[in-house]
């Protein structure tokens, strides 16, 4: 707490001149209490002196990029060889042909859609649509193949996108010392964020404030309800992950703070990893030497039925909520 | 006669739509401004999304589908003028010579 308190007291004291947005004029910083038209009114000088220094700043700021730019094509321009520019989009035009012609001809080779007869109709999609719903016990049959048969692969899949997660960790964190210091790294960032996101935007956080309930709702009933008809894991933590992402856009980091933090993402993505791995090498290992498991499929059709299809679609949609938040706000400012 | 009729005005209705969802495509490649380029799309989101899944109301006839059909509506009139709005917020944020693209009224 009281880290959070100097790391915001910094921030603020960045904040009263970083004022650029003619749309923000009202409501620049609700956070600070302070609305902009109060500060006008207490240092009437000052505010102007530094609204005319900022205008300045961003006035050499833009000829200085667009200088930048003009030299970096002249010197593009002064590089390259006349007949250079032709002969490229030459080869690029014959590249692309090539490449829809190769490609055409591997999709004419490919065996009719839907015959009967076709590679694809083998004893084993055969064997699944007939005992699927008997072995697995899910209504839905393409949950029961990912998540029973081969729920191995699945798990794959869950520890490849958090082996995603990690790299893209060790490259956007931006690390805080020890003893909970804020890095200069982490203010600059945060000054970014603050400058160029949306804050405090009345017209999204409305629509936010009716949209997230019923997105994160929406979410959890296609992960719920996976095994009994369309969704599971995968596309309902992607609902739920797209909510969470609106309700930060709409209210900033401080109120996602206060029940998503690092900690929880570390916490969750970990938890759910590990009862997924635990939940379904007991069901291999009893599988592999025909021992009766004790889990029972139940009715299918009911929301309590087709065994451990329920709760590793509830694990897989918390990993895939849990990162793609955190890719968002990696990307967005290198840290939660 | 009257499946007849029903048929053709959801015909017509679905036309209009499609009609109006490839002008806002047209419009996103051929305006050359954001702000040009966002009036383009949001044509299509509102009135041509409107119109297509009026014509599937009408179509289907069954209250489930319709009262889905009416949440997509809402979802999407909700979502894309917010989207738009945020746009053209940034759009005001980041380029300090949108003046030389349009005149701003001042309060």
């Amino acid at each position: 707490m009281k880290k959070n308190e100097s790391f915001w007291q910094k921030l603020l004291s960045l904040d009263e001149i970083s004022y650029e947005n003619p749309l923000d004029e009202q409501l620049i910083d609700a956070e600070t209490d302070q609305p902009d038209s109060v500060l006008r009114q207490q240092s009437p000088v000052e505010y102007a002196f530094a609204e005319i220094l900022q205008e300045e700043k961003q006035e050499e700021l833009y000829i200085a990029e667009r200088l930048e730019a003009n030299s970096l094509h002249a010197w593009v321009g002064r590089q390259s060889k006349k007949w250079a520019k032709p002969v490229y989009s030459l080869l690029c035009a014959l590249f692309c042909v090539a490449l829809v012609v190769f490609l055409m001809s591997t999709v004419i080779e490919l065996p009719p859609f839907g015959a009967a007869d076709n590679p694809t109709n083998n004893e084993v999609a055969q064997r699944y649509l007939e005992k699927g719903l008997e072995e697995t016990g899910a209504v839905n049959m393409v949950a029961g193949m990912i998540l029973d048969y081969r729920a191995f692969d699945t798990f794959g899949e869950s520890t490849v996108l958090f082996v995603a997660a990690c790299s893209v960790l060790l490259l956007l964190k931006l690390g805080d010392h020890k003893d909970g210091e804020v890095s200069p790294a982490m203010l600059e960032a945060e000054w970014d964020d603050r400058h160029h996101e949306p804050k405090n935007d009345a017209i999204l956080q409305m629509a936010a404030r009716v949209l997230v309930p019923v997105i994160l709702l929406f979410g959890m009933y296609i992960v719920l309800a996976g095994h009994l008809g369309p969704g599971g894991g995968f596309s309902g933590g992607a609902v739920m992950g797209a909510g969470l992402i609106l309700y930060l856009n709409a209210f900033g980091f401080r109120k996602t703070g206060r029940f998503f933090t690092y900690k929880t993402f570390r916490w969750v993505t970990f938890v759910a990893l590990m009862t997924y791995a635990l939940l379904k090498s007991y069901s291999f290992f009893c599988g592999a030497n025909h021992l009766e498991s004790g889990i029972s499929l139940g009715t299918p059709g009911a929301i309590l039925s087709s065994g451990l299809i329920l709760p590793l679609n509830i694990c897989v949609g918390l990993i895939v909520m849990c990162i793609m938040y955190a890719f968002y706000t990696l990307f967005r400012k290198g840290g939660m | 006669m009257g499946e007849w009729i029903v048929f053709g005005i959801s015909a017509l209705l679905l036309i209009t739509g499609l009609f109006l969802m490839l002008s806002a495509v047209v419009g996103q490649y051929r305006f050359k401004y954001v702000l040009n380029r966002m009036h383009a799309a949001s044509m299509g989101d509102s009135m041509g999304l409107g119109l297509v899944l009026l014509s599937l109301c009408l179509a289907s006839g069954d209250g489930w589908l319709i009262a889905k059909y009416l949440l997509v509506v809402l979802f999407v009139w909700l979502t894309s003028p917010t989207a738009g709005h945020l746009i053209a917020r940034l759009e005001i944020a980041t380029d300090s010579r949108y003046q030389d693209e349009m005149e701003m009224i001042e309060k």
